[in-house]
């Protein structure tokens, strides 16, 4: 029995240490049990950088510097403007489905303030903890709609030039915001000329990232996928018109130029390439068989 | 037999409520709102099915009987694919609430369907109950396993056979097992006179 005792304790301890998170040097800010997930923001006194993670693990959800708030310090946001290069004019209408801290759309209405930019995002908390602690604001043009992003899309009556997908629930995308029914819903809520892009976690070469190619070229005629060099994340491009990758780069060196993106679309734009070069077997994704937390686990079978 | 009759069961039940979360996500979402519709309107059927069930047991209860019970509960489920996503997608379309579209197309689609299953448990313990001395015991064991078919079921599918085939498929084949499972009961023999003794012994 004194065992039993002993080894509870000791588990006890173990858990306690596991949920202090990051780096013992991190400093916790806000921590908070909300509907859909254990929200932490945690400061790095050393860079002075505030994230937001999530789960008691250290996936980053989203990131600030704290003296240079309106820079993108993670890598996957910055590539995520490639999109811009694809619309090759100024966005009107944006839509980003999952919030995370809002460095992106802040991002985006400082540098396009003309543009009428929608969040949606499910959990309330997290809008919350976007405006205290990460500098988001709504404002006339920026507007958070608490709930589910496929509901909002079924909804929604508006055209979007360009989507952002970056649905997270700790390190997995809802397998409802993964499938082909889904995507053919984003793309009728796309202008002529829009584009999507969806952030993919693929730490290894998974079953997920697979079947996430085939189900984006089952309903887009293009798909672009640009791998982070400092990150796992891969963002998949898929315009409602085909573009060529060189001219692309003409594009983003363009626009990094007329608009002073202090981001290197230019460099991005090398990262990219076609989602053939991929080429794997996998099945497409669909409402009715989607397992993305299983695939997530499984070695890709093409490589 | 009868008591792997009611491990199935259990394990339908809950395995059917997992689906069940994915039939309704593409119309609803996966928010709170979703899964808190689900369940409570799976609880509800039980507790109405267990209530009901009770009841009917005490009305010549036969194997017969509760063989139709489980293939009325089987039918729902292999006809499914039918009726599922158009009744989500009219649900959608007329209940615009946050709340109350996942919970009405809940009730609709899988409150009659835990009322039968619900059913089975009191009603197999009815006809198993031939000693009072034991029934507390027969009673028991049969609750038990019911929720260990439910272990199983709630493991099995999400672990595994989401992997393996659709949801829709899932639903079928469940429907079709119940079907297996409720045919011998219509050859059973089993009854129990107990009732009509008014337990004097």
């Amino acid at each position: 029995m004194k065992r039993l005792i002993l080894a509870i304790c000791c588990c006890t301890v173990f858990v306690c240490a596991a949920a202090s998170g990051a780096g013992a040097a991190d400093k916790v800010v806000f921590q908070k049990n909300s509907l859909y997930q254990y929200i932490s923001v945690i400061e790095d006194p050393a860079k002075r950088e505030r994230y937001i993670i999530n789960n008691r693990r250290d996936l980053i959800q989203g990131g600030m510097a704290i003296d240079a708030p309106n820079r993108l310090i993670l890598e996957y946001t910055r590539m995520a403007f490639m999109t811009l290069a694809y619309l090759g004019r100024e966005p009107r209408s944006v839509l980003f489905v999952g919030l995370g801290a809002g460095s992106m759309p802040r991002y985006l209405n400082r540098h396009y303030p003309e543009a009428e930019i929608d969040v949606v995002e499910i959990d309330p908390d997290m809008v919350e903890v976007a405006k205290k602690y990460f500098s988001f604001s709504e404002g006339p043009r920026m507007k958070v709609t608490v709930n589910d992003g496929r509901v909002f899309l079924k909804r929604t009556k508006k055209k979007y030039d360009i989507i952002f997908l970056d649905a997270y629930q700790g390190g997995e995308i809802p397998f409802h915001l993964t499938t082909v029914e889904f995507l053919r819903e984003v793309k009728a809520r796309l202008k002529d000329d829009g584009v999507v892009v969806s952030n993919i976690i693929s730490p290894f070469k998974n079953k997920f990232f697979d079947a996430m190619i085939i189900t984006h070229e089952a309903v887009f005629p293009q798909l672009h996928i640009f791998k982070g060099r400092q990150s796992d994340n891969f963002e998949f491009i898929a315009p409602m018109k085909p573009h060529d990758l060189a001219g692309i780069a003409v594009t983003a060196q363009k626009i990094q130029e007329a608009k002073k993106l202090d981001i290197n679309l230019a460099i991005i734009a090398t990262s990219g390439g076609e989602a053939s070069e991929y080429r794997t077997h996998a099945r497409v994704l669909t409402d009715d068989f989607a397992p993305v937390n299983l695939y997530q686990h499984m070695q890709s079978p093409g490589k | 037999m009868i008591r792997f009759i009611v491990f199935i069961c259990g394990a339908v039940v809950m395995s059917f409520e997992i689906l069940g979360s994915r039939v309704l996500a593409p119309n609803f979402g996966n928010s709170i709102f979703v899964w808190g519709s689900l369940i409570s309107v799976f609880l509800a059927g039980l507790s109405a099915g267990y209530f009901l069930g009770g009841r009917a047991a005490d009305i010549n209860p036969s194997s017969r009987k509760l063989g139709l019970i489980i293939s009325a509960a089987a039918l729902l489920l292999v006809t499914f694919p039918l009726y599922g996503i158009p009744v989500c997608d009219r649900v959608f379309e007329q209940v615009p609430g946050l709340r109350s579209g996942p919970l009405v197309a809940s009730v609709i689609l899988f409150f009659v369907p835990s009322v039968f299953l619900g059913a089975v448990s009191p009603y197999t313990a009815r006809l198993m109950i031939c000693s009072l001395h034991t029934s507390g015991k027969t009673i028991g064991s049969l609750y038990a396993l019911s929720t260990l078919g439910s272990i199983a079921g709630t493991l099995l599918t999400s672990f595994y056979l989401i992997t393996l085939a659709g949801v829709q498929t899932l639903i079928v084949i469940q429907g079709i097992v119940l079907l297996l499972v409720s045919v011998p009961l219509f050859f059973m023999k089993l009854s129990c006179r107990i009732g009509r003794t008014s337990g004097a012994e």
